[in-house]
């Protein structure tokens, strides 16, 4: 069963060249070229905007880089065009590294602005620095792929070009539908949620601007080698937006829209030509038009049956284990769980934290309270790592976690929701628990490209527990429901499953009872106590005091940054500075 | 009963007649850009020229007893888009020979593909000198040319530099595109072969507006003549750059030079300053004339004229070799261009065996004329200097 | 030298002008609506022309007669003018209605695409009417070259420099005294709480677009006698507008005209180094500036509550 959709692409690979051998027509024959040539280009790009969600404008560069790497490598160092084609692989890569690196912090138009730059240096790189690269008198000779020393025909550059994108259509299914595919996914959705489930926004960037990257430039290389000549002129800003367009005319995000994008545009682009006159019009009209009716490409319009499906595992009852697996046993668990020593934070004249201290106890239910504006999802955040200190140190099991970047704090152990929910809304339930696991899944870049056994093995594994935390949660029947079309205290519940789903040592919650009703508020109560008797220290900022009172050992109360008191909550509540801060001066 | 089959039969017989006759209509294909860069008006000049021959042509009774028709295809200035029509005319409509590219680095991208299916190519539009070379020494040679060819343009402008006495320190300016590079090539390597050496190099964009900084590092390196490589509006441009700071070197310039364009972004009386070559003047022969003002009312502009009578000579010569060939195989077609045996009258001169093996192109640089503006029309330039050249001045 | 650098100066300020007035252009719809028209080069290719147009029918020539030699009273070139701004304001509208709503706020990049497939359109269609050819156009105040201290600059040039630093002063004024300034700002902000408060929301949009594409228009009006009037220029003026906004940073509109203007003087001064690095430094320096500052160097970051 694992094998059928490998099966049957062999089996459409395998048709295709049979039938590009009947034809005997080498425009044809080129014409179907160029569709395997756009398909991998598109296939490339829908990892990074499709999944990444990186608006992306300068593709040409990338294209531009495998296609001179080829043919330089070939013409001027006279390596074989099957070491070229793979050198001009890696060269591409490490351009996509190029264009991430000033890309990681920009967003929306002005990464398109990045990245068109890039594609214009590259651009322009390539026309003017003629000693090198020739211009628009460009390079002649490029040496074609050879099998036995007989150069490709125009056939066996379809087969070539059918077998790469067979095996790049199965290789990105592979990555995508699994733990990368996911990670991706939440770039796209939430950058902040996604760090703090233990996804390293800036690698997974790069990683995608390489994969892109890699895929544009061995595009390119095979061009160049297929026509022997290569200049300046096939690099053009209408080439980056003809890549992009054969993504979102195929579907943005969807397995099947570039090759459904690639076989379409190519067809339509070489149709247009017979009519000059018309050419243009038609070209801008199909633009507006395929946008309008088909927003979310032609993938989209046959949604269902190219949807992506997260398969959702009973798990046995013999199996049915506790929401947390075992955790990390600290030897000495007399130590403090977290420590936080004089931890200040300013931003520019406030001071939402000053000077503040205290230590959390394994296995308590801590609470962190305070009028508003006292500083306490600083403090959340600082813990987590969204901020940075500015003075003062922050030590969980004992290491210094203070200024370190969410991702890693996350992978050692602590967990948060978010006060303003931060959920993936476009991804599923399930997908978003298992994104939880995501820092806890072994299977790295080869293992889930290749769909080796380890890789199914944590796939399964994770689906398991995730599964496991939805039951606790009573979440299983909306497991493939989107998690943003649920009403706002199920959404709550969602957080939470994806926070337990990082199997947190300590659990960070800001407010969250925000919202829910005094049932569903006792109902969290319990479900807190719940998680707490499995080993998970608890930290919660909250305003419902109810709740803080029954559910807490510890309470720490701050009030504009300072600590004004700490201790059991019936200690704290008689507090007069904590009576003080709350109702004003009058009622102490 | 009999009759009426007979009739059918005979209905049916004339229609396959017929329909075989279309089907053997000789196609000859045209690839170039139609509307995506300016090149676009030499491109519709071209195929307003080639039309009018074919029309000619077929009045006269066609070639071999067949009509000819023209098979249009834009190529948008993307070498891709040109490489792929090439393919789609040669493959699939089965053209007997090509004309085109309009732009020069279009013909290198796809340069092979004629070559290797054996279908010959008459260049009337791009002037790159490369296109016309064979893809390897001593290979059959498929492109041909009746148009301008840049080296022997830069040729000409070369000897006049070197012979003019008045010449103390010369500079080059180029645009950045191929055309632009590619010229600048031309006159590097034969402003060596001269001797010349420039003082200054510069380069501006094709769109620029102001060449204020290139023409001041030129006057302080001393410069009194400068060699041009551009289009008509960057040309006219560097005029009006050149009024902007007052100074007006010796300035001899490409054959774009003779663009409506150039005329009007210099100004009337800026537009006489500069001396150029071109294969036709405004004093047209009474042929030249005829055509002019048979396609005139289509023509969207004047000044692209030239195109349009290569491309009328380019059908006549095809249509000769074809004949003399019998037939429509590309192979015997080139060797009836390379060795043809009918003198030709033609628009631009008296084609008497325009071709050889080694000789693909039909206009060199004796068949170009000195040009320059005056009273806003295009007339023949003479001086001195020129009187004084031979073919031996202009080198190779 | 110093004449040579003080003319790139003077140089650089004038083509700057074009690069502010196109920047600000962007940066008026981005800021309202958070999308960019993608085909706003072609909507000042289109500008040069329908000015170019309203000339030939007010002298009574056929399109694409040369202009040569004719003189213009300045009533027929402000005509021309106000023409221009109106009908490119109105396709503006077009624009926002067929290619910016339907797809604005919706994540992904439909609006980019269904700009472009608008421009597309507009191209094609002007290439019907205006045909490839390039038009030179007269310029309202004159063409002779002004000599101040050796230093060459041409009426047009000034002009150019004039309307733009007008605008900014005037577009500035509106943002941030005026009450339609505010709504704008608003609206930016958040849509859903600007409609609340009683902003007609949609008008807001559809002023921004009009004047953004009003802008544009001036734009290839304004530049045409200086660079002829081209359907195929657009692109690349365009680009480098947009690189000046975002340098300046897209949020801030002064920020824009600044951006605009200095890219205009580096252009210049990389003249008179190497002219074929020109594109390179400068998409260099854009790559630069929002590697160190995502937002523009004077852009306004908006802080998120996390």
């Amino acid at each position: 069963m694992r094998f059928l959709h490998p099966i049957i692409v062999v089996a459409v690979s395998i048709g295709a060249a049979a039938l590009a051998a009947v034809i005997g027509n080498d425009y044809y024959l080129r014409i179907a070229f160029m569709m395997c040539v756009y398909y991998l280009c598109a296939a490339g790009m829908n990892v990074l905007v499709g999944y990444a969600g990186q608006k992306s404008l300068g593709q040409a560069g990338l294209f531009a880089a495998g296609a001179y790497g080829a043919a330089l490598l070939s013409t001027n160092f006279d390596l074989s065009p099957w070491v070229a084609l793979a050198a001009s692989a890696v060269i591409a890569g490490l351009c996509g590294v190029l264009i991430a690196w000033p890309s990681l912090r920009v967003r929306g138009p002005y990464l398109a602005m990045v990245t068109l730059a890039f594609g214009i240096v590259v651009e322009k790189l390539v026309s003017e620095w003629t000693e090198v690269f020739g211009g628009a008198q460009g390079i002649l000779g490029i040496k074609p792929l050879a099998l036995a020393g007989v150069p490709f025909a125009n056939l066996q550059w379809v087969w070539f070009g059918i077998v790469l994108a067979a095996i790049t259509h199965l290789l990105l299914r592979n990555l995508l539908s699994g733990r990368f595919g996911r990670a991706f996914l939440s770039l796209q959705a939430d950058e902040i949620a996604a760090e703090s489930i233990g996804v390293s926004v800036y690698r997974y960037k790069i990683l995608a601007f390489v994969i892109a990257a890699v895929m544009c430039g061995v595009a390119g290389a095979m061009v160049a080698q297929q026509n022997q000549y290569l200049n300046s002129d096939f690099i053009s800003f209408q080439l980056s937006i003809f890549i992009l367009l054969l993504v979102l005319f195929g579907g943005s995000g969807s397995l099947y829209g570039p090759l459904i994008g690639a076989v379409s545009l190519t067809l339509i682009d070489a149709l247009l030509a017979r009519w000059p006159p018309v050419q243009h019009f038609a070209y801008g009209g199909l633009l507006l038009f395929a946008l309008y009716a088909m927003p979310n490409g032609v993938a989209g319009l046959f949604g269902r049956f190219f949807a992506r499906k997260t398969v959702l595992e009973p798990v046995p009852a013999a199996q049915k284990q506790s929401t947390t697996t075992p955790i990390r046993h600290d030897e000495n668990r007399s130590n403090p769980l977290l420590e936080v020593a004089s931890v200040s934070k300013n931003f520019g004249g406030v001071r939402p934290a000053n000077d503040v201290t205290f230590r959390l106890q394994h296995g308590h239910v801590h609470a962190l309270i305070g009028p508003n504006g006292a500083g306490k999802s600083t403090m959340i955040n600082m813990i987590s790592g969204v901020l940075t200190p500015s003075s003062g140190r922050i030590a969980f099991l004992g290491n210094e976690i203070g200024g370190l970047e969410s991702h890693g704090i996350c992978r050692r152990g602590v967990g948060r929701t978010f006060q303003n929910l931060r959920l993936f809304a476009s991804l599923s339930v399930l997908e978003n628990v298992l994104l939880g696991q995501h820092c806890r899944m072994k299977n790295g870049f080869w293992s889930s490209l290749l769909a080796l056994p380890q890789a199914r093995r944590e796939e399964a594994a994770a689906n398991a527990r995730a599964t496991a935390i939805l039951d606790t949660l009573g979440l299983r029947e909306l497991a493939q429901v989107p998690a943003g079309s649920l009403p706002y205290g199920l959404q709550r519940r969602v957080e939470l499953a994806r926070a337990l789903a990082t199997e947190p040592q300590l659990l960070l919650l800001d407010e969250p009872a925000a919202g829910l009703n005094p049932q569903e508020t006792a109902e969290l109560g319990k479900l807190i106590v719940q998680i707490s008797k499995l080993g998970v220290t608890i930290l919660m900022v909250e305003h419902h005091m109810d709740l803080v009172m029954s559910i807490s050992d510890h309470v720490i109360v701050l009030d504009y940054g300072i600590k004004i008191a700490e201790g059991a909550p019936s200690v704290v509540q008689c507090d007069k500075r904590v009576i003080e801060a709350y109702l004003g001066a009058e009622a102490a | 009963m009999k009759h009426s089959i007979g009739r059918l039969l005979g209905a049916g017989a004339l229609s396959l007649f017929s329909l075989a006759a279309q089907a053997q209509d000789i196609k000859l294909g045209f690839n170039g850009d139609m509307s995506a860069s300016p090149s676009a008006l030499s491109g519709q000049a071209a195929t307003l020229g080639l039309q009018a021959a074919i029309d000619d042509v077929n009045a006269a009774g066609g070639v071999l007893g067949r009509k000819l028709t023209l098979v249009i295809r834009d190529d948008l200035s993307q070498p891709p888009k040109s490489i792929q029509n090439m393919s789609d005319l040669i493959d699939n409509e089965r053209v007997v020979a090509v004309f085109g590219p309009t732009n020069s680095g279009n013909a290198l991208a796809w340069k092979q593909v004629p070559n290797q299916k054996k279908i010959p190519v008459i260049g009337t539009v791009g002037s790159g000198t490369a296109i016309t070379s064979p893809v390897s020494a001593g290979a059959d040679n498929y492109m041909f040319r009746i148009s301008m060819v840049d080296r022997d343009q830069v040729s000409g402008l070369m000897a006049y530099v070197k012979k003019n006495p008045a010449v103390k320190n010369v500079g080059y300016l180029s645009e950045t595109t191929g055309y632009g590079q590619g010229g600048l090539k031309d006159m590097q390597e034969l402003g060596d072969v001269e001797g010349l050496k420039p003082v200054c190099n510069e380069k501006f964009g094709v769109n620029d507006t102001d060449m204020t900084s290139q023409l001041n590092k030129c006057k302080a390196a001393g410069v009194d003549t400068l060699v041009v490589w551009a289009q008509g509006t960057p040309l006219g441009q560097l005029m009006r750059s050149m009024e902007k700071i007052n100074y007006f070197p010796l300035t001899l310039m490409t054959w774009a030079a003779d663009n409506q364009s150039f005329y009007e972004a210099a100004g009337k009386a800026l537009a006489e300053k500069p001396i150029f070559m071109r294969t036709v003047t405004e004093e047209r022969t009474a042929k030249q004339q005829k055509l002019y003002d048979r396609i005139a009312p289509k023509m969207t502009s004047a000044s692209a004229f030239g195109f349009a009578a290569h491309s009328y000579d380019a059908v006549m010569v095809l249509a000769s070799a074809i004949k003399q060939a019998n037939s429509t195989e590309g192979s015997k077609i080139r060797e009836a261009l390379e060795n043809l045996q009918m003198p030709y009258d033609g628009m631009m001169k008296s084609y008497d065996k325009p071709f050889s093996k080694t000789e693909h192109e039909a206009l060199r640089s004796k068949d170009y004329k000195w040009t320059h503006w005056q009273d806003g029309k295009l007339l023949p330039y003479s001086d001195q200097v020129i009187k004084s050249l031979t073919d031996a001045d202009y080198k190779k | 030298m110093l004449i040579a650098l003080l003319q790139a100066v003077a140089s650089g300020l004038a083509v700057g002008g074009a690069y502010a007035l196109i920047a600000l252009g962007f940066s008026i719809t981005f800021t309202t609506t958070k999308t960019l028209n993608f085909s706003h080069g072609d909507f000042v290719s289109v500008g040069s022309f329908v000015g170019v147009t309203v000339l030939w029918l007010l002298l009574g020539k056929p399109i694409n007669a040369p202009l040569v030699g004719v003189t213009l009273s300045v009533w027929q070139q402000l005509l021309a003018a106000v023409v221009t701004v109106v009908v490119i304001g109105l396709i503006g509208v077009m624009l926002y209605y067929l290619a910016v709503k339907p797809f604005a706020g919706k994540p992904g990049m439909s609006w980019v695409m269904s700009t472009i497939g608008f421009g597309i359109i507009l191209t094609s269609l002007g290439l019907a009417v205006w045909g490839p050819s390039q038009i030179v156009v007269p310029s309202p105040v004159g063409d002779d070259v002004i000599r101040i201290a050796g230093v060459g600059i041409r009426p047009q040039e000034i002009l150019m420099f004039i309307v733009a630093i007008v605008i900014m002063g005037a577009l500035d004024w509106v943002m941030q005294k005026t009450i339609i300034g505010k709504a704008m700002r608003a609206v930016a902000h958040d849509q859903r709480v600007a409609s609340l408060m009683g902003i007609n929301v949609t008008a807001v949009m559809v002023g921004a677009f009009f004047l953004s594409s009003a802008l544009a228009g001036l734009s290839g009006f304004l530049i045409a006698p200086i660079a002829s009037a081209s359907l195929y220029v657009g692109l690349s003026i365009a680009l480098k507008g947009f690189s000046g906004a975002i340098i300046g940073g897209l949020s801030n509109p002064r920020g824009c005209v600044l951006g605009g203007f200095a890219l205009g003087l580096l252009e210049s001064l990389v003249n008179l180094w190497q002219a074929q690095w020109r594109e390179i430094v400068v998409f260099l320096l854009v790559i630069l500036v929002l590697a160190v500052r995502p937002h523009g160097l004077l852009g306004l970051r908006t802080v998120e509550k996390v």
